[in-house]
């Protein structure tokens, strides 16, 4: 399916620069996301967070709140007794019964005829806290005689007690503070180890950071006369949600209808259902009216999900040769109050652990541990910035052991095109050692390096630095879920106008205009001809959802594949009348010609209409549901999970000031193997937006979590790059056709993201000689680190 | 709640009277008594410029803005930029230039910019990054509404190199 | 937040003096402090909001011939505008420089700045080593008075100043620095301006052969309010510009600060900054 076709046309689509569909509707500020949605009759809704990072809830008094003119409801979890957990571990319900176990647990809600009556009814709510002691990180989770986060059940039926009748429960609960483990094994670390010339061992911490979609968490939830549920939603997997709402309700998934307002920013941040949206819902069934709930600035850091932080322990070794021996990983993952999807991050932390770059031997382990702080969930790379930086920073630590430079070294380990790992990924196309050349030979790596190693002992307080590292992420969608496919409808009217109808939702990456392109691509049409519709699913034919980079792999493929067959029926009728054969025919700048000669047999929609309004009267519908050819994985992590996977790798420059700690990232040259360009302007894109994220993770962004308490809730104090702070950029595509993908392409929304704090971490590395294991790289924590004044991570077996 | 002040001042080149609570922000007014949605919440606290518009022909943020204020003055919104012809040209670069992915930012952006070429302020690399310091985008990188920009101003700017491929 | 009962927009200097005489009023500038202040509770409205945009008095930068004055109501984008400051009050401008965003720039007025007194504030450290002065206004018996209090000694603590509610200030003076003066404004961040300082320095002084005189320090964001530095001073002042004044410069400058560890810099790493920076400050305006 999707493989590169023979000469490209010199017409073609692929590989241009192709304008976002909708781009001229937000630059125009037309475009009408969630919070600017106005339904009739809608009522505002607004939370009543704890106050108490882990506390018995004693008394709730909402009467002063009910009381207030213009509230129609307040609620609690008393209100809703029916209400069932939610959360990938359904350990989590929306509305708290007993218990607050963090400092965004949501304790009862308003719906008001306006956002001011609301919040002046939430002032009124009196709540009497008994506290409880916190438990603020996992080494205190795991102390014998730790208080339990969640030792009770949480049921499915009425409210949260487990029915003595042994009825189901959603969440079992736990009789430790364990929120889950992970682990995995290839091959036999013990005498692997034993083998090695060299071992080296480090502990690395990665700290908090936060989404900051630059539009705030919202939903709209109404029913209609007949109890079905309308949800306006941001939601990135539409599909699922249908089904997770359903069981919330108890009420059939054919009685939910998900629509999908633009997005103002997504990365991963709304792959899992957050209590604001069954509070919309239950607000919505109580009061019969519209229900509209959007957070504020502060409520979007202090209530949505971080990116999983880890302390993570690795030990790696290799031969004298340099070739790569084993590596053990143990991490511990905090899981803070309730389970996301940050719990999760191990199914691609053990990928990198075991696969990024030929590592014959290894193990890995995590334990997610409850404690009363935030909760991590789904962000872009998905625990692949967390093993990467742990991994690259070895690979430059084993090379200098050996006497290899970091180029070589990681040549010599760099897998090939053919090869399947111990986990049983197969790498069909892989560009991985060209990406490696390419970005050490355009940024003039060796020399800069030795260079700049060679200062280290000069006077001048400014240093440069220069340092490479490379990732591994999935290609070609991820088969996690039952299944891994998408469905597109597609139907071209009399006019030759296009609509493609993709259960594929468009979360700014562009999604909407490749997958047009790439319909245009087959059927010889102008962008200008294509109407894409994406948002309903009502409409829209099912798809996993926007996640692990699949969707323009998937996505795409699919409306290749109802494309092609609109494509048959057209030139089957067309050889029909004129009594060639089919072959000879094909469809270009908006006509039917003959392929050899070019020559126009009919204009396209003219020929269209002949086809409806004739005795067979036909019209062209067509439909094509891809399912990629990636399997599960076992029970044991192993399988071949995607379609495809991608390399990169980054070259980051940088400068250090050690009287300040400032570094400031001067120059990102990147090597990309995404298969194959499609929209040249929307992947630019998406790889420059993607390393200033990794910028930031690398060297601006920290989410303060003190105490169970985020103590930079907003952008003055939580420093997202600006635009002056951006580097030079240099990036290269490395096409390898995957023989899979649609045009040969492969999926790279999270690739840019994931390798920039590795490589900004030997940089640094590379200016100082001081190699710094904790992110983020904040002038304090590098000046510190640089003048002995650090405190590097520690592994606490305990913890 | 606090007492209203009458206002009345030009928006988008119309005149017109409001009556508003005397702590509601500009911004507050702008999307919720006016319906002109274009102008985006972002964190109101002056710190991500996803509320810019202009204010007697200068930007601010309009969630520090009292409405209050706005009596006397003269007001554009993105939906006010877009619609003269250096706005028209400006948004055609942003959307050639690939600078709209979520495209939240993009009004502010569009706003400031047009601003930073009418008082020439977009003369170079340097002088456009630092022209849109307050302007924050989590979708881009920036590097495309710099072009942008600068294509708008007709100058050049340093590009990102992307290379072979 | 409380409820505001009545809205003016006085359009003179009595006018606004006496309502403030009345009492029970917040006063309303460029706003870039308040709102976000009054939204997040950390400020109460009075009663009373009266906006002085409108108040004539209040604006304008007048060289005055051996003193600059500069209008309550000035913006930090007019002050980044005007020659005048650029070349004659440059440490000013170069605070100015670095001063949030073009946006924030165009309405925070250098009367808010000062009235709002932040131990960071900005333009607070260059005007008070360039000794300027703030005037304030009242009229305490009902005829208007105006009153001059040296910035050094008007910051009480953080967010307090010597201005009585009573009084408005109209307008900063500050005195032309003698010929020859250079300066250089460090405010330290990983960005040009939208950062809240960890440490700020102003230093200015005036080049005499190998030595500097007519030297002025002052810091910012390590003291309950912004600083000026004596002792410092009288370290640098008429010595010879190598590592030893330096490093002494450095020590110096350490016991006239008393940083605190907030959620941005710890005490610790401020002193450092400090130190280092100082050093480096001093080495440019010295041209070493």
């Amino acid at each position: 399916m999707g493989g590169a076709e023979v000469p490209v046309a010199k017409d073609t689509l692929i590989g241009k620069r192709i304008q976002k569909l909708d781009a001229p509707d937000k630059a125009s500020g037309r475009t009408r996301y969630i919070q600017d949605l106005e339904v009739p009759g809608a009522l505002h809704a607004k939370i009543l967070r704890s106050t108490q990072v882990h506390a018995r809830i004693v008394s709730i008094d909402t009467s002063a709140a009910r009381a207030l003119p213009g509230v129609h409801a307040v609620i609690t979890a008393a209100d809703v007794p029916w209400q069932r957990p939610i959360g990938v571990a359904k350990d989590h319900l929306p509305l708290k019964t007993d218990r607050v176990r963090s400092l965004r647990d949501e304790i009862a809600a308003v719906a008001a005829d306006s956002e001011a009556i609301a919040e002046a009814a939430l002032k009124l709510i009196r709540v009497e806290y008994e506290p409880l002691p916190a438990v603020l990180t996992p080494g205190q989770a795991l102390a014998p005689g730790a208080p339990l986060i969640h030792p009770e059940p949480r049921g499915t039926g009425e409210g949260p007690q487990l029915k003595t009748s042994g009825a189901s429960v959603a969440f079992a609960g736990k009789p430790d503070n364990i929120a889950m483990t992970f682990e995995y094994a290839q091959g036999d670390v013990v005498r692997s180890e034993a083998e090695s010339d060299i071992v080296v061992e480090d502990v690395f911490r990665l700290h908090y950071v936060t989404h900051c979609c630059m539009g705030v968490s919202g939903v709209i939830a109404e029913f209609d006369p007949g109890g079905n549920l309308l949800l306006h939603s941001n939601t990135q997997v539409p599909f699922l949600h249908k089904r997770e709402f359903a069981e919330l309700l108890g009420i059939d998934p054919g009685r939910i209808r998900i629509i999908q307002p633009p997005i103002g920013g997504g990365f991963g941040s709304k792959l899992d259902i957050y209590p604001f949206e069954p509070i919309a819902i239950f607000l919505a069934r109580i009061t019969r009216r519209p229900v509209k709930l959007v957070f504020t600035r502060e409520e979007e850091f202090i209530a949505s999900p971080t990116r999983q932080p880890v302390l993570l322990k690795l030990r790696s070794g290799c031969r004298k040769d340099g070739t790569l021996t084993f590596r053990t990983v143990e991490t511990v993952h905090d899981n803070g109050a309730y389970t996301s999807w940050g719990a999760t991050t191990p199914f691609v932390m053990m990928q990198t652990i075991s696969s990024l770059y030929r590592v014959p031997h290894c193990k890995y382990y995590t334990r997610a541990i409850y404690t009363n702080n935030p909760y991590a969930g789904s962000f872009r790379g998905y625990g692949n910035l967390q093993a990467t930086f742990a991994v690259e920073a070895h690979m430059d630590k084993l090379a200098e052991a050996v006497g290899m430079d970091g180029l070589a070294f990681r040549l010599k380990n760099a897998q090939d095109p053919g090869e399947v790992t111990p986990q049983g990924m197969h790498f069909n196309s892989c560009g991985f050692k060209e990406c490696l050349r390419t970005a050490a030979g355009r940024s003039d790596f060796l020399r800069k390096q030795a260079e700049n190693r060679a200062r280290w002992n000069d006077t001048d307080p400014i240093k440069r630095g220069i340092g490479i590292a490379s990732m591994l992420h999935v290609g070609g969608g991820a088969k996690i879920y039952p299944s891994d496919g998408c469905g597109t409808i597609l139907k071209i009217d009399d006019f030759a106008h296009l609509t493609l109808i993709t259960g594929a939702s468009e979360i700014g990456q562009g999604s909407e205009t490749v997958l047009a392109q790439l319909v245009c691509e087959e059927l010889g049409l102008p962008l200008s001809a294509v109407t894409v519709i994406n948002n309903d699913t009502d409409i829209t034919p099912w798809d996993v959802g926007v996640h692990a980079s699949r969707t323009t792999f998937i996505a795409g493929n699919s409306a290749i594949g109802a494309a092609r067959k609109a494509r048959a029926k057209i030139l089957g009728a067309a050889a029909a009348k004129m009594g060639l054969a089919e072959d000879t025919l094909g469809l270009r700048g908006g006509c039917i010609v003959r392929s050899d000669s070019g020559e126009k047999l009919f204009e396209l929609g003219k020929f269209l209409r002949g086809l409806h309004f004739s005795d067979r009267a036909e019209l062209v519908m067509t439909t094509f549901y891809y399912e990629p050819p990636s399997h599960h994985q076992d029970k044991q992590f192993k399988g071949d999970v995607s379609a495809a996977y991608a390399w990169a790798t980054q070259v980051c420059e940088v400068e250090v000031d050690t009287q300040t700690g400032i570094v400031r990232l001067l120059k990102v040259t990147g090597a990309h193997d995404v298969g194959r360009v499609l929209n040249r302007l929307g992947i630019e894109g998406q790889i420059e937006g993607g390393i200033v994220m990794g910028q930031g993770y690398a060297l601006t962004e920290n989410l303060m979590v003190e105490n169970g308490v985020v103590r930079n809730p907003n952008f003055r104090d939580y420093k997202l790059v600006t635009a002056p702070e951006i580097p030079e950029m240099d990036v290269s595509f490395i096409e390898t056709m995957d023989g899979e993908g649609p045009q040969g392409a492969k999926g790279v929304g999270e690739a840019p993201a994931i390798c920039i704090a590795a490589a900004v971490a030997n940089a640094i590395f590379n200016a100082t000689g001081v190699r710094i294991t904790a992110l983020p790289f904040t002038p304090e924590n590098v000046y510190r680190a640089l003048h002995g004044a650090a405190q590097p991570p520690v592994w606490n077996d305990a913890a | 709640m606090s007492v209203n002040c009458d206002i009345a001042f030009t928006l988008n080149g119309v005149k017109r009277e409001l009556s508003v609570p005397a702590g509601m922000s500009a911004l507050e007014m702008l999307r919720e008594r006016l319906g002109l949605t274009g102008t985006k919440y972002g964190c109101g606290e002056g710190e991500c410029g996803a509320c810019t518009i202009l204010v007697d022909g200068a930007t601010v943020n309009s969630c520090l803005m009292f409405a209050a204020d706005c009596d006397g003055r003269d007001l554009v919104t993105v939906e006010g930029v877009v619609v003269r012809e250096a706005g028209e040209r400006l948004r055609d670069a942003f959307v050639a230039c690939g600078a709209v992915q979520c495209g939240f930012c993009t009004p502010g952006l569009i706003v400031q910019a047009s601003h930073m070429i009418e008082r020439d302020h977009a003369g170079d690399e340097a002088a456009i990054r630092r022209g849109i310091e307050g302007n924050l985008c989590r979708c881009t990188g920036y590097r495309k509404i710099i072009e942008a920009i600068a294509a708008a101003a007709d100058v050049t700017t340093q590009g990102a190199e992307h290379g072979r491929s | 937040m409380a409820d505001i009962k009545r809205y003016a927009a006085p359009t003179t200097l009595e006018e606004a003096s006496e309502m403030l005489r009345a009492g029970n009023v917040t006063v309303l500038a460029g706003g870039t402090d308040l709102m976000p202040q009054t939204r997040a509770g950390r400020l109460q409205f009075q009663p009373v909001l009266m906006n002085v945009r409108r108040v004539p008095e209040l604006g304008g930068i007048d060289d005055q011939g051996t003193m600059v004055r500069i209008g309550a109501l000035v913006t930090i984008t007019e002050l980044l505008e005007s020659q005048l400051v650029r070349e004659r009050l440059n440490l000013l401008w170069q605070a100015c420089n670095h001063f949030a965003s073009d946006q924030i720039r165009n309405a925070a007025t250098v009367g808010g700045n000062v009235c709002n007194a932040s131990p960071a504030g900005d333009t607070l450290v260059p005007l008070l080593a360039l000794n300027a002065c703030a005037v304030l206004a009242a009229k305490p018996n009902g005829a208007l008075q105006l009153r001059r209090v040296p910035l050094n000694g008007f910051f009480l603590g953080p967010g307090r100043s010597c201005r009585v509610p009573a009084e408005l200030l109209t307008a900063i003076e500050v005195p032309l620095p003698p010929a020859g003066f250079k300066g250089e404004f460090y405010k330290h961040g990983t960005r040009p301006g939208l950062d809240i300082a960890a440490i700020a320095i102003a230093l200015g002084a005036r080049r005499d052969g190998a030595v500097l005189r007519d030297v002025r320090v002052a810091f910012g964001a390590v003291a309950p309010t912004p600083v000026r530095a004596p002792r410092t001073e009288a370290a640098i002042e008429g010595r010879p510009v190598d590592a030893a004044m330096l490093e002494t410069a450095a020590c110096t400058a350490l016991e006239e600060v008393h940083p605190i560890s907030d959620v941005r810099a710890s005490d610790w790493y401020r002193r450092e900054l400090i130190h280092n920076m100082i050093k480096r400050v001093l080495m440019h305006v010295g041209q070493l």
